[in-house]
């Protein structure tokens, strides 16, 4: 095609705008504001990295990254196991398949504010419905109100609900992709179903299993409907995660140091769970293009 | 053979369980929401589940009376998830056309530099926009939320636009462009119509995230922009008590919209998550 001049810069103008004004810019302030003491009526001053040794020494913020490590793993993890488990026994394609996986992806729909009304409904202690069956169960209820944990175990439950849609989908259709002949070769070799899946399936899902399990690990550490609307953190600030913990430095203390300091802390941790995907998509993309 | 024909019954049922099990976990939450904004208060905590009973509009009639502001907040809701979703599917598909047709070391490292400054978390840029946005009036604004999610959103897209657009052929473009036709012509009466399946795609998952969306709405609104999950944050935390059949009322006329959409829509949030994540 003829020489487009300026056309393609002015074309991605929109996209790098908004990134540039509303990402990129703030983000330099944030690590600007994470060397300084500021907080409201005081002036803003430079402080060096003391507010990143506040932030070390402080055995909330260590909670919280303890709580946000706990929650993420559990989270990823149970959705790839429900997801393969998922995916394996799905029927073959056609509309019973379609229906099926319409109902499937149905939570992904639904807002993080709804899952938590739903949650408090269903495990209001005393009058929630899985809380009556677990006690017709004999089991434990989950007094998620005053233990910690138990409150974690539901923000966990509610994650897995809402977003194991999301990483079903990516697995599920990796899954289609993969040629039937290699099935039959396995069979006729006597490969049991636990050897195909085990020898055949994951390793050539692997690629899938990845984006997706990056994918969840960055956004379910972004974690904070979930927890804030169940728990505020509470009890104690026993169920902080690090963006509840960012957010309360923040806006209920006023330490917009502190909280800098946190925020870069999670850009980092963000990053740094990115960079194996990255490195491997770019490199995809460059032996493609030659 | 035959204890063959029936351990193959038995693994056909036993994934027959399976799947009942798990439209049963994704269905039974939703099926609780909007069957209990029909109940009477009495019947909402009854033990065992009241799967019968009489229904009642008077919770819906409820809202409208105490809680009049959550329809406002719905209309916001609407308003800036249209916005977004309009703003959001026109970055992108000039953006990801842009990747898919030029090659060089300015638009690679665009593409790579949204997608990587994606990553970071919203809450953290929160943290300097508050007092920016307070400063400059954008504060409890329809258009910085619209800003805001279309940021959020614009990466993916560019590169579910790209996917897209690498399907349609460059020789259309070249055809047209000998005959005459000028870009603006190529794009708007060429390729662009050719991708509108990628625009939809990108439209679904910037829809569902700005329809849902807490953490933003609950940071930039405090009275004109507040939207509908904010509100309904507000009547589940109301210091007078939780009027459940009221909060089940208003989270049914949230919920059920977007679940139809993602029903009807399903083909193409399929298609987006592909092309998204995999064709990078």
């Amino acid at each position: 095609m003829r020489r487009l001049g300026l056309v393609p810069y002015l074309m991605t103008a929109p996209a790098n705008t908004l990134v540039g004004l509303f990402i990129l810019l703030p983000a330099a302030c944030v690590l600007a504001l994470s060397f300084m003491q500021s907080s409201y009526g005081l002036a803003v001053t430079f402080v060096g990295l003391e507010n990143y040794t506040k932030l070390l020494h402080d055995r909330y913020f260590w909670r919280s990254a303890l709580n946000t490590f706990i929650v993420v793993n559990a989270i990823v993890y149970l959705e790839l196991l429900l997801a393969l488990g998922l995916t394996g026994v799905m029927p073959p394609p056609g509309p019973l398949c379609r229906i099926i996986i319409s109902i499937i992806i149905l939570p992904y729909a639904v807002s993080e504010v709804v899952g938590v009304l739903i949650i408090k409904y269903m495990f209001d202690p005393g009058a929630g419905v899985i809380a009556y069956w677990l006690h017709a169960l004999g089991l434990p209820e989950l007094a998620w109100t005053t233990r910690p944990g138990d409150a974690l175990v539901l923000v966990i439950l509610l994650t897995v609900w809402l977003h194991m849609p999301f990483t079903f989908l990516i697995v599920y259709t990796a899954r289609l992709g993969l040629p039937a002949e290699l099935y039959e070769a396995a069979r006729t070799d006597g490969a049991g179903a636990w050897q195909r899946f085990r020898h055949v399936t994951l390793p050539l899902l692997m690629p899938a299993i990845l984006v997706a399990v990056a994918f969840r690990y960055i956004f379910a550490f972004r974690l904070f409907p979930e927890v804030w609307l169940l728990t505020q953190g509470g009890p104690a600030r026993q169920t902080e995660v690090l963006a509840v913990y960012l957010y309360k430095c923040a806006f209920r203390y006023y330490d917009f140091g502190l909280a800098s300091a946190t925020a870069w802390a999670m850009v980092i941790l963000s990053l740094l769970i990115a960079a194996p995907y990255f490195r491997s998509m770019h490199r995809r993309r460059f032996d493609s293009a030659r | 053979m035959r204890a063959r024909s029936m351990r193959r019954r038995v693994i056909g049922c036993a994934k027959a369980v399976v799947i009942v099990l798990a439209v049963l976990w994704s269905t039974f939450p939703i099926f609780l929401v909007v069957s209990s904004s029909f109940k009477r208060t009495s019947d909402i905590f009854a033990v065992p589940l009241k799967i019968v009973f009489e229904p009642t509009v008077e919770n819906y009639v409820g809202l409208w009376r105490d809680w009049s502001v959550f329809f406002t907040g719905l209309v916001n809701s609407l308003v800036i998830t249209i916005g977004a979703t309009l703003l959001t599917v026109v970055g992108s598909a000039l953006a990801g056309w842009v990747f898919s047709r030029c090659s060089g070391r300015y638009f690679t490292g665009s593409a790579f530099a949204l997608i990587i400054l994606r990553l970071i978390p919203p809450i953290v840029i929160t943290l300097p926009l508050f007092p920016i946005a307070n400063v400059i009036g954008l504060n409890d604004t329809h258009i910085l939320l619209i800003a805001l999610y279309a940021t959020f959103f614009v990466s993916l897209g560019a590169w579910i636009m790209k996917a897209f657009f690498n399907q349609v052929p460059r020789e259309l473009e070249e055809a047209a462009a000998n005959d005459g036709a000028s870009l603006h012509q190529i794009l708007l009466h060429i390729t662009m119509p050719l991708a509108v399946p990628g625009m939809i795609a990108a439209a679904v998952f910037i829809f569902i995230f700005s329809w849902n969306d807490y953490l933003f709405a609950f940071i930039f609104t405090t009275s004109r922009a507040k939207t509908a999950p904010v509100i309904l944050s507000e009547i589940m935390g109301s210091a007078t008590g939780v009027d459940w059949g009221i909060l089940f009322a208003a989270a049914s006329i949230q919920l059920v919209p977007i679940v139809i959409f993602v029903i009807f829509l399903q083909k193409y949030l399929m298609a987006g998550l592909t092309a998204g994540s995999m064709k990078g």
